[in-house]
């Protein structure tokens, strides 16, 4: 199989797999302890604990002690809005679902940012509505939380553009204000410096760079507002209870170390030049196609406008599912943004809220690579998918011209 | 049992979560509309469903003496939309106008061998489209 859904899950690196097994080796002889125990066993696992933390926030340049270790990207995410509860919370109409959710439930209001059709927020729009609610309630505190990169279209939101927003806003007085970044999927594929973007709360999980499934980490700036999510114990300094997950935590741990080392953000430089190549050849074979991620360099702080291992592209008239099992059957592991392969009844926000086009967010594919991703593999997909699309348009009852060259009908 | 229950239920966790006779037809999809549909002479047509929810079927059928001598179709939509209006064009070739229109989502999904829940109840319209198309044709041929 080649597998292109690396943003949904990661492979296993071989060294995290061997963190991880060197661990549950040393625990079936019973010298790994309760990392909260005080005999040698769990000092044992406690000095695990403490070198995988130290890896691990060195991955995002913050002192040990303001990362919390949680069991996911979710986790963390919703101990951030949490802790917001009754307060203004903003967020971009495409976060994740795991900080959307919690918004609506917690913020009073919520206040979701619009998005262009590059799947940037609008900042004129945060900036104006954050400053009239600041400056209706000056001790008022206010959540901003906007990630740091899309996991369905790669975009790479402004956030150090939103800090200095904030940052301006404390200067005249609006101190409570706090800015949190779902850094899910950017860690690794691009620079991550939590101190340097000015960032209150920033979210990572170890999956999505190698690491296993089942753990993340939650970076809270010290002074920052804190409400534990779950009671009932003294882990991670009082702020998230559970018997601390030393297994995980090392695999995670030689994932970020890898990471570190291999300065990877460095190396995904390469797999940019391979997707912007499955982009030009896509466009040349399949000229009705719409480029969904922003390729091209827009900012003016030479910032990456996307992700380097993302590519989503939607196919006129071909639902995105019919396209995505059509691949599989083809050895080609891919993702949709249609409604229909998540069980859900609307097809994916965050297309939604960038084209408010339902037919655009059906026909979505989203290929996405990891370091290991070759170009031989791309120029299989590049060899089935011609005749995959053209077989699914031929069943389709929609219209294959380009979407932008026929009239919008279901605006 | 209704009709909008399906007797037969996917046995076991296929990662497709869709049945062979599913994938088949996804993959062979049997009397579908090659080309341009409206090139396609019927005497009756039926369109139902619509993009925002991900699926749409077009069914278009020729009668010759009440019956249905053949028929034709386009769907937009997953895997289960497509096989479903496969399995509806199956099903209702050289029936009788009365017996076509008499087929139900229940009998689709029984025919396909069983549909993921979920899909039983957005994917399978295929004979609401049929039932359009024959009510068309009796529109165009009324006394």
């Amino acid at each position: 199989m080649i597998y292109f859904d690396a943003s949904a899950t990661t492979p296993l690196l071989p060294e995290a797999r061997e963190a991880m097994v060197n661990l549950m080796d040393l625990s079936i002889s019973g010298n790994l302890g309760n990392a909260s125990s005080l005999h040698t066993a769990g000092s044992r696992a406690k000095g695990e604990l403490i070198r995988a933390r130290t890896e691990i926030a060195k991955l995002i340049g913050v002192p040990p002690l303001e990362l919390i270790l949680t069991s996911s990207g979710s986790e963390s995410n919703n101990t951030v809005l949490h802790t917001f509860e009754h307060c203004p919370i903003f967020v971009s109409a495409i976060e994740h679902p795991s900080v959307l959710r919690p918004a609506e439930e917690y913020g009073n209001p919520c206040i979701k940012v619009p998005v262009n059709e590059q799947g940037t927020i609008n900042l004129n729009y945060l900036k104006l509505k954050l400053t009239e609610i600041a400056k209706a309630d000056p001790k008022q505190k206010i959540l901003v939380s906007i990630m740091l990169a899309n996991n369905e279209i790669g975009t790479v939101e402004p956030i150090r553009k939103v800090a200095i927003i904030i940052s301006e806003l404390r200067k005249q007085g609006y101190r409570n204000i706090y800015l949190h970044t779902d850094a899910t999927q950017a860690i690794g594929k691009i620079p991550v410096d939590a101190k340097k973007s000015m960032i209150d709360y920033l979210t990572f999980t170890a999956h999505k760079l190698g690491g296993p499934i089942g753990i993340a980490a939650l970076y809270v700036r010290t002074g920052a507002p804190f409400r534990p999510l779950i009671l009932g114990g003294s882990q991670e300094n009082k702020r998230r209870a559970g018997t601390s997950n030393v297994v995980l935590a090392a695999g995670f741990a030689a994932a970020a170390k890898y990471s570190n080392d291999n300065k990877t953000w460095g190396k995904y430089l390469k797999i940019k030049e391979l997707r912007n190549y499955l982009a030009e050849r896509i466009m040349q074979i399949i000229p009705s196609a719409r480029i969904i991620t922003p390729l091209n360099n827009l900012s003016s702080e030479h910032e990456e406008s996307a992700l380097p291992n993302i590519l989503n592209v939607s196919f006129p008239a071909a639902e995105g599912e019919s396209t995505q099992l059509y691949l599989d059957l083809n050895g080609i592991e891919v993702s949709t943004g249609s409604a229909c392969a998540s069980g859900a009844l609307e097809p994916s926000h965050v297309l939604m809220a960038m084209f408010h086009d339902a037919e655009i967010a059906h026909d979505s594919v989203r290929f996405s690579f990891n370091l290991d991703t070759t170009k031989q593999q791309i120029d299989v997909l590049l060899d089935k998918i011609p005749g995959i699309v053209a077989k699914i348009q031929d069943l389709s009852t929609m219209n294959k011209e380009p979407y932008n060259e026929r009239q919008r009908m279901h605006q | 049992m209704s009709d909008n229950e399906c007797t037969n239920k996917p046995k076991k966790a296929d990662p497709w979560a869709y049945t062979e006779i599913v994938k088949d037809h996804f993959l062979n999809p049997r009397n579908f509309i090659m080309g341009d549909e409206t090139k396609w002479q019927a005497d009756g047509e039926g369109l139902v469903g619509n993009p925002v929810c991900g699926d749409q079927m077009l069914v278009k059928i020729r009668v010759k003496g009440n019956k249905i001598t053949n028929i034709g179709w386009k769907t937009y939509g997953c895997a289960s939309a497509i096989a479903s209006t496969s399995a509806l064009s199956e099903l209702a070739k050289g029936k009788t106008l009365e017996d076509a229109d008499r087929i139900t989502a229940k009998e689709i999904c029984n025919y396909l061998g069983g549909l993921p829940e979920h899909k039983f109840h957005c994917s399978v319209l295929g004979h609401q489209a049929l039932h359009k198309a024959i009510q068309n044709y009796k529109a165009s041929h009324d006394s």
